[in-house]
């Protein structure tokens, strides 16, 4: 098994691999009879306003053909986003996008602001994130020794989302222009899925350089940033107790 | 395989009636005012989309859940119904072609197309059903969408569209995207 696959695998171990949303170029009836061999099941396909980028909403995926899937996505030839698990989850992400129409594909200033803010936030409460860029945003990955209830995962988020909200308002900045969403989020854990790390951005073919301190990390030493992560950042669910702890007294709500 | 793709909204159903009819009712879920409510509703039926510059705001979350009201409230067309249940037993592939979200709509609208008996193979959104049509090699496409209708033909997708109001029959040139009063005329003109 390719080494990052292996990697990927481990990271995101608690999330369903038997349901996934790929992103590909690829289309066509001949296509999707091959894409749907072996039992897999379309719950529905997209054509985008990107070029010619389709998204499939898969079910009953088997485990061989989620490798397939995994391997493909290292390989850059697709993308795999991946959904949460119903009630539980031993990974969490805030993901933070650009919500300002028609803004070109440039991070706007009071992005690298709130993702500076929340890291300063999961760090002081002692949960240190893995924050990617994607698209004209981030991603900002906690992972866990153990599964922890959505609603817990939730509201640690919220209250952390809060808190760089309120940030950027005292900073001067709209923060309207920022759109949080939280994964898994109970009200839309199958609506919504999320792309790993270790790939290309759909829409602006570019990878998902880690964020160091204030630098983005070319691919290999993203790479070798992100098996550090895995290997001396996953939270122990005590850990997570304590930074939930830390934000309820700190958010103020 | 013969395939067809056929849109939902206004073409397999009554959904701008279903909007401009319906009774919305205001609940804690909408965290609005009445006058608020009333506001967005109000441009939610008059089809206006989000002014402030925004992607994601208060209103197009509302505007969301409205139009999901709609697509559970619609009424089928019956003989669309019939028309697609007669494709089916023709050996067509159909493909449902829509510009919902269906992230969010997939379930609801699974639901009423089950609800109705309307067979279909695949579900597909599609902002641009032309480009869809033409990638993926569908000849015919019903719709109501005027993009669809003005530009169909030339990308060499035959699109068939309700004629409400509008006079049922011959396209407007050769090749033109043709109206139609029933689904029953589409049948000659998709068989050849």
């Amino acid at each position: 098994m390719d080494p990052r696959v292996a990697l990927l695998k481990e990271f995101y171990r608690g999330l369903p691999k038997d349901r996934v949303k790929l992103e590909t170029q690829e289309h066509g009836f001949a296509f999707l009879e091959g894409l749907l061999s072996g039992g897999v099941v379309l719950e529905y396909g997209e054509l985008t306003l990107s070029g010619l980028l389709h998204k499939y909403k898969l079910a009953q995926v088997p485990e061989t053909r989620m490798d397939e899937f995994l391997l493909s996505h290292v390989e850059k030839a697709c993308n795999v986003c991946l959904y949460f698990g119903d009630r539980a989850n031993e990974t969490f992400c805030f993901n933070l996008d650009n919500n300002q129409q028609g803004a070109g594909s440039a991070t706007i200033p009071v992005m690298e602001s709130a993702v500076r803010v929340l890291r300063e936030t999961l760090v002081g409460a002692g949960c240190e994130p893995l924050i990617v860029a994607s698209g004209r945003g981030y991603h900002a990955w906690c992972r866990l020794d153990g599964a922890v209830a959505n609603e817990r995962l939730y509201d640690l988020m919220l209250r952390a989302g809060v808190i760089t909200v309120a940030a950027l308002h005292r900073q001067g900045y709209d923060h309207h222009r920022v759109k949080f969403n939280f994964y898994p989020d109970p009200r839309t854990r199958d609506v919504v899925s999320l792309r790993l790390f270790g790939s290309l951005h759909a829409k602006n073919k570019v990878f998902s350089h880690v964020l160091a301190g204030d630098r983005l990390l070319d691919e290999a030493a993203s790479w070798e940033y992100f098996a550090g992560h895995l290997r001396d950042k996953t939270l122990s669910v005590a850990r997570f107790d304590a930074a939930h702890d830390a934000l309820l007294k700190s958010s103020g709500f | 395989m013969k395939t067809i793709a056929i849109d939902l909204d206004d073409t397999l159903n009554d959904f701008t009636a279903t909007l401009r009819s319906t009774d919305f009712a205001r609940d804690e879920t909408h965290a609005l005012s009445e006058d608020v409510f009333q506001d967005y509703l109000a441009k939610v039926r008059a089809g206006l989309p989000s002014v402030d510059g925004l992607l994601s705001t208060e209103y197009s979350f509302f505007r969301y859940k409205i139009h999901q009201q709609c697509y559970e409230r619609a009424r089928a067309r019956a003989d669309g119904a019939d028309f697609l249940r007669r494709l089916r037993q023709a050996g067509w592939r159909i493909v449902i072609c829509t510009q919902r979200d269906l992230r969010r709509a997939q379930d609801c609208t699974r639901s009423w197309l089950r609800d109705n008996a309307i067979p279909f193979d695949h579900l597909f959104m599609a902002g641009n059903k032309i480009v869809f049509c033409k990638v993926w090699g569908i000849e015919h496409l019903v719709d109501d969408h005027e993009f669809n209708i003005v530009h169909g033909s030339r990308y060499g997708v035959n699109v068939y569209y309700p004629a409400t109001g509008r006079p049922a029959g011959e396209p407007a040139a050769p090749g033109a995207a043709r109206p139609f009063s029933t689904f029953d005329e589409i049948m000659p003109w998709i068989q050849g």
